[in-house]
């Protein structure tokens, strides 16, 4: 034990505390009432929408690289980077020859100069509008932050009503994370650091783009 | 533009708190800044139903915590370093300083990026490394920006809030060489290019630490701009340094500090990004750039085990740095962050300040406060400040063994008797308020009578009732007897 350890540990035991409050219970919103599908989806993209963050619904995975190419154009975007994921495996297959494509362990020169990132979410919260990157479970953590544009496909079963229920996810076994790195995604980078000014796209994406794939 | 106070004394405040009263455009700029925070902070908790419940939750969790914080934090460390983090403690700045200077040097680290860290602002850890040549660059735009201009934060969220976007366009000009700009979003497309160079190349990312989760060695680190994302996935190495105070007992209470912190300081109801990191990536090695190999958390206690373990004042260790408490205070409001002098300004500045730093740094802060409450109001964990504020000002007077007393003026010390004196006695306080009467009648000698003439140089004395209640009282009881 280094010294500086014994020394802080022992100064907060210096004096006995007369008083020790309990520990209150978890306060959570998780395993509230059940919310509808389709309240979740409309949710996330009400929320969302003020953000500047389109929200569109895909029965299937044509419907899915349809969207992604329509995305890619609207951004002018010609290149991206892809996680590991299969689901971005399997809508990366259906693109163009014309967008050059980049994998997750690709240099990171190249990961800097794509245009858009290709990603999914572990789970996604509809009250915030948020999405779970869990990096343990996909390869996403530089493809998601990157490029100016990031898609973000979020299979339906993944979306839940509540930050409550979303951090029950992560902790499956009620305590632990288990994944090194855990990122929310609410919308695009924003700051406000110039008087106030709302600037969307300092230093991470400049746009978010979710898409929820009904039947994965 | 009021001058950077790098004096730290004491005696500066008055002197600072003067020079921003002067200043017109910091004073426009610092009421746009605060009403606007406080408009979109009251809009963001009108919308949640248990606003008070989340408030009482989380102090209850915050005051367990810090009861039995060595308890928490040898938790946090423990499963910090189960998880792959190099846990290292600080006992002071110093140390702390030397903690991350011996980090980067082992390594031969030269080029650091950092994320905002009012903690790292606390040690002034820029300065030390900068001394080893190792000077970070900072990331977030506002902090970016007063670095360029050699500045300090005026802000605990907003770090160049007294700065006008024409200063930082001719910052820009003069620093980047741009071509000329005031559009914010001009100047934060520059800060993106220039930064994004300074992350690639990084070696070394430093960042700060929102909340340390006990029971799984977990950080969680709060921001807008994705630079915290940057500074702690692109270099191999990140160091994080957290205050003690920040520890948390269970990853599920970070929910209800999610819902208070951003709503409580910003208005959001969740800032765009949360990372959560827990230890080490075991496969950054091999696949290539998805995480830093090396995660180092700096335990900083530089005073605050002293909080701690007084009961009186422990309650300041709840703070969850959110900055309500600045943007609600009328004198933050009038003079800023920078005539405080301290690296925390405004209310929770005016307590932690004297209590981190000791009060000779800081005798006047407990003092500039008209002790309204409205910082109690807004405290998401409903710290009474105002109460601690008071008793502070009393150790700042009579001294309490840790801290040594005032010493008195004589004629504070004289005023304070007279006034007493003719306090007790009805007759003494007839004979004084008719003599105060009598006196407002001679404007001129409240004018020129030293000390009323200096408080009347930019105020009116309020206007006595011609008769006094008592007088009044008496007519009207013997009118009606009559």
């Amino acid at each position: 034990m280094s010294d500086a350890r014994k020394a802080i540990l022992a100064a907060l035991r210096q004096e006995p505390t007369t008083h020790v409050p309990p520990l209150p219970e978890v306060m959570t919103s998780a395993g509230g009432p059940t919310v509808p599908l389709d309240d979740r989806i409309r949710t996330l993209t009400e929320i969302l929408a003020k953000l500047g963050a389109p929200v569109d619904v895909a029965a299937d995975m044509t419907a899915v690289s349809t969207r992604i190419r329509e995305v890619l154009a609207e951004h002018g975007a010609t290149s991206l980077a892809l996680s590991d994921a299969p689901l971005v495996q399997d809508a990366a297959k259906e693109l163009p020859d014309s967008i050059e494509q980049f994998a997750h362990d690709a240099d990171r020169e190249q990961l800097l100069r794509s245009n858009a990132g290709l990603s999914t979410a572990q789970c996604a919260i509809a009250e915030t509008g948020t999405l779970v990157l869990v990096a343990k479970d996909e390869r996403h953590r530089l493809a998601t932050l990157l490029p100016d544009l990031h898609i973000a496909l979020v299979p339906a079963s993944r979306l839940v009503a509540t930050l409550g229920d979303g951090f029950a996810q992560l902790a499956s076994d009620g305590t632990s994370p288990d994944s090194p790195t855990i990122t929310f995604v609410t919308g695009p980078s924003r700051t406000a650091d110039i008087e106030l000014e709302l600037v969307v796209g300092v230093h991470g994406p400049k746009a978010l783009h979710v898409v929820i794939v009904m039947d994965a | 533009m009021t001058g950077t106070p790098h004096s730290r004394h004491a005696n500066a405040f008055h002197a600072q708190a003067n020079d921003a009263l002067q200043d017109a455009t910091l004073k426009k700029a610092l009421r746009n800044a605060t009403d606007l925070f406080a408009e979109r902070r009251s809009a963001a908790i009108d919308a949640v139903p248990d606003w008070e419940a989340l408030r009482d939750h989380a102090r209850k969790v915050k005051d367990a915590t810090v009861a039995r914080l060595d308890h928490y934090i040898e938790q946090f460390a423990d499963n910090a370093e189960k998880a792959g983090a190099t846990v290292h403690w600080a006992r002071d700045a110093k140390e702390a300083c030397a903690i991350v200077t011996k980090l980067a040097e082992d390594r031969g680290a030269k080029r650091l990026v950092k994320s905002k860290s009012m903690a790292t602002e606390e040690i002034h850890l820029n300065k030390a490394l900068a001394e080893r040549a190792r000077e970070p660059v900072e990331t977030d735009l506002g902090e970016w920006i007063i670095q360029l201009a050699g500045e300090t934060p005026s802000h605990i969220i907003v770090p160049a809030i007294h700065m006008t976007r024409d200063a930082i366009g001719q910052l820009f000009v003069d620093k980047l060489g741009i071509p000329p700009s005031n559009e914010p979003k001009t100047l934060a497309a520059h800060a993106r290019k220039r930064l994004r160079d300074h992350f690639a190349k990084a070696d070394l990312g430093i960042s700060g630490v929102n909340f340390g989760v006990a029971e799984t060695g977990s950080i969680l680190i709060l921001e807008n701009e994705g630079n915290v994302r940057m500074t702690t996935s692109m270099p191999k190495v990140h160091v994080a340094v957290m205050g003690i105070e920040r520890v948390i007992p269970r990853f599920a209470d970070l929910e209800v500090f999610l819902r208070l912190l951003p709503r409580s300081g910003t208005g959001q109801h969740l800032t765009t990004y949360q990372s959560i990191l827990t230890g080490t990536d075991n496969q950054a090695k091999s696949a290539m750039g998805q995480g830093p190999e090396e995660m180092h958390i700096v335990l900083l206690d530089n005073g605050r085990s002293k909080i701690a373990v007084d009961e009186k004042m422990r309650e300041t260790l709840a703070c969850i740095r959110c900055g309500a408490c600045l943007n609600a205070c009328p004198v933050y409001q009038t003079i800023g962050g920078h005539a405080y002098g301290s690296v925390y300004p405004g209310p929770i500045g005016a307590i932690l300040t004297p209590q981190l730093a000791g009060m000779h740094e800081a005798k006047p802060l407990p003092f500039a406060s008209t002790l309204c409450g409205a910082c109690k109001d807004v405290c998401p964990v409903k710290i009474d400040i105002p109460s601690l504020l008071l008793e502070l000002r009393q150790r700042a007077v009579e001294g309490d063994g840790k801290q040594a007393p005032a010493k008195r003026g004589f004629f504070e010390l004289l005023t304070w008797r007279m006034w007493s004196w003719f306090m007790r006695n009805p007759t003494r306080y007839r004979f004084a308020t008719a003599l105060a009467r009598l006196g407002q009648r001679l404007p001129l000698l409240q004018k020129t009578m030293p000390p009323m003439a200096a408080w009347h140089s930019t105020r009116e004395l309020p206007k006595l009732a011609k008769k006094s209640f008592r007088d009044t009282y008496r007519k009207a009881k013997k009118e009606s007897n009559g």
